[in-house]
């Protein structure tokens, strides 16, 4: 399989990236398309070319590292899937691929397609935890949660922080990740003292870092890996709208 | 606020679109319960109040949409190569903005010829009916019959219908409304509702014409 990747190349943070077209021969359909990436750095390095810097960590679509704007689309061409669980098999030979970095003004591009995520970090610092005594594991059945609950504030959970959202969102808005954060935490009992004051934080924080307001695209939650639904950021409105009046 | 201004729009376009009905009557019957309507809207000092929120609404409907765009564009400097965002999202989504200023540009005609006229009176003097009231069934019946204020009147009702349909379901998920079965019946209740006040307003200039 032989296809023609157009990648965007930056030295630096302040660096001016362009597109860089590469030629890759060798590849099989069974490859993931990080497998393709590393193959195509493997000539890099024997023809003394700097190599194209891209995160990953698991490679099995579970930690959120590895993300990519393929072909117009964040993570590549399907719904719900992280860039390394992508196959070459869902392109043809012959195609040209454009690579991308998440385009955001709270992502900077560090290195080609590496960006900075570290305002995710930031959001969460203002409340996306809680508060409590550290000592042994608490027994499990001292607080009981329904399932129904249980299972709201797990789905919620599941965010793997990877920023397809933001990266796919015309207005780069953060709002799907910061809403499955302080949902998460809010619905459960341990997170109802600070509810009020982690969904004021946390989305003011949001907004501090340059992130854009959601307009309901809903583009954010077809590409995100583990379908967090858009009714969180709704719920999140809900949630900052009490405790700002009633809190 | 973007929201909440859009509500109340959402609002007052039901009470335009039940009025403009009226002229689908009989010839003489509908000027009669037209000019006396449009003069009861004139001189009643509560639905002056209402049209001075009306008009506010408009103001600030617009005023947050801009600050909002402009803000959402400096939180996205650079565009990508390739965007297939037909693929995730609506294209009405994507583009509300735009949409947006062409219901501002239908707008600008339509206060010029009604609002301008009779309220303002800017340009030719309105004409009184029988009953001594301002003739203002006259004015809409002679402007429907130029074909390109028709059509202008009925094609500019397709971005109005897109952007009521994204705009209603929207405004519910803004203020924090997030059942998710209700969400599904808001979004049903949205797109009835943007076809009938498209179709309702695009085809009443079209049924005048062809009286």
């Amino acid at each position: 399989m032989k296809v023609t990747f157009k990648i965007w190349r930056q030295a630096h943070s302040d660096a001016k990236g362009e597109f860089k077209p590469y030629e890759v021969n060798g590849l099989t359909e069974d490859m993931s398309f990080l497998e393709a990436l590393d193959h195509l750095n493997e000539h890099l390095v024997r023809s003394n070319e700097k190599v194209i810097a891209y995160e990953y960590d698991c490679r099995e679509g579970i930690c959120g590292q590895c993300g990519l704007f393929i072909n117009g689309r964040a993570h590549g061409p399907h719904p719900h899937m992280t860039t390394c669980q992508l196959h070459m098999r869902s392109f043809k030979n012959g195609d040209t691929i454009i690579v991308e970095p998440w385009r955001a003004k709270a992502f900077p591009v560090i290195k080609d397609l590496i960006v900075d995520r570290s305002a995710f970090d930031r959001i969460i610092e203002q409340g996306g935890f809680i508060s409590a005594q550290t000592g042994t594991a608490a027994e499990a059945n001292s607080i009981l949660i329904g399932k129904k609950v249980a299972d709201k504030a797990m789905d919620a959970a599941a965010c793997i922080g990877c920023g397809a959202c933001v990266a796919t969102c015309k207005n780069a808005s953060a709002a799907l990740f910061t809403s499955a954060k302080i949902n998460h935490l809010n619905s459960l009992p341990q997170g109802h003292q600070e509810a009020n004051k982690r969904a004021i934080e946390m989305t003011a924080q949001m907004e501090l870092e340059g992130f854009g307001s959601c307009t309901f695209t809903g583009a954010c939650e077809v590409e995100c890996p583990e379908r967090i639904p858009i009714t969180n950021i709704a719920e999140m409105n809900a949630r900052r709208t009490k405790a700002k009046w009633m809190g | 606020m973007i929201a909440l201004t859009g509500l109340f729009l959402c609002i007052f376009l039901i009470v335009h679109l039940s009025a403009n009905s009226i002229l689908l009557l009989p010839e003489e019957t509908a000027r009669r319960l037209y000019n006396s309507y449009a003069t009861t809207l004139r001189e009643s000092p509560l639905i002056k109040v209402v049209s001075y929120v009306l008009y506010l609404s408009i103001v600030l409907h617009m005023m947050y949409a801009l600050r909002i765009t402009l803000a959402n564009r400096k939180a996205k400097p650079q565009p990508y190569l390739v965007n297939k965002s037909n693929e995730n999202s609506s294209w009405t989504s994507q583009n509300m903005g735009f949409i947006g200023l062409l219901i501002l540009l239908f707008l600008i005609v339509h206060l010029a010829n009604f609002w301008a006229r009779i309220k303002l009176g800017i340009g030719d003097t309105v004409g009184l009916d029988a009953s001594g009231q301002k003739d203002v069934y006259e004015i809409t019946y002679h402007l429907f019959q130029n074909i390109y204020f028709v059509l202008f009147y009925t094609i500019l009702m397709i971005p109005l219908g897109l952007h009521l349909n994204h705009g209603l379901k929207s405004a519910f998920k803004t203020l924090g409304f997030y059942h998710r079965k209700g969400l599904r019946i808001v979004a049903k209740i949205s797109l009835v509702y943007a076809l009938i006040m498209a179709i309702g307003f695009g085809i009443i200039p079209l049924i005048v014409f062809l009286k």
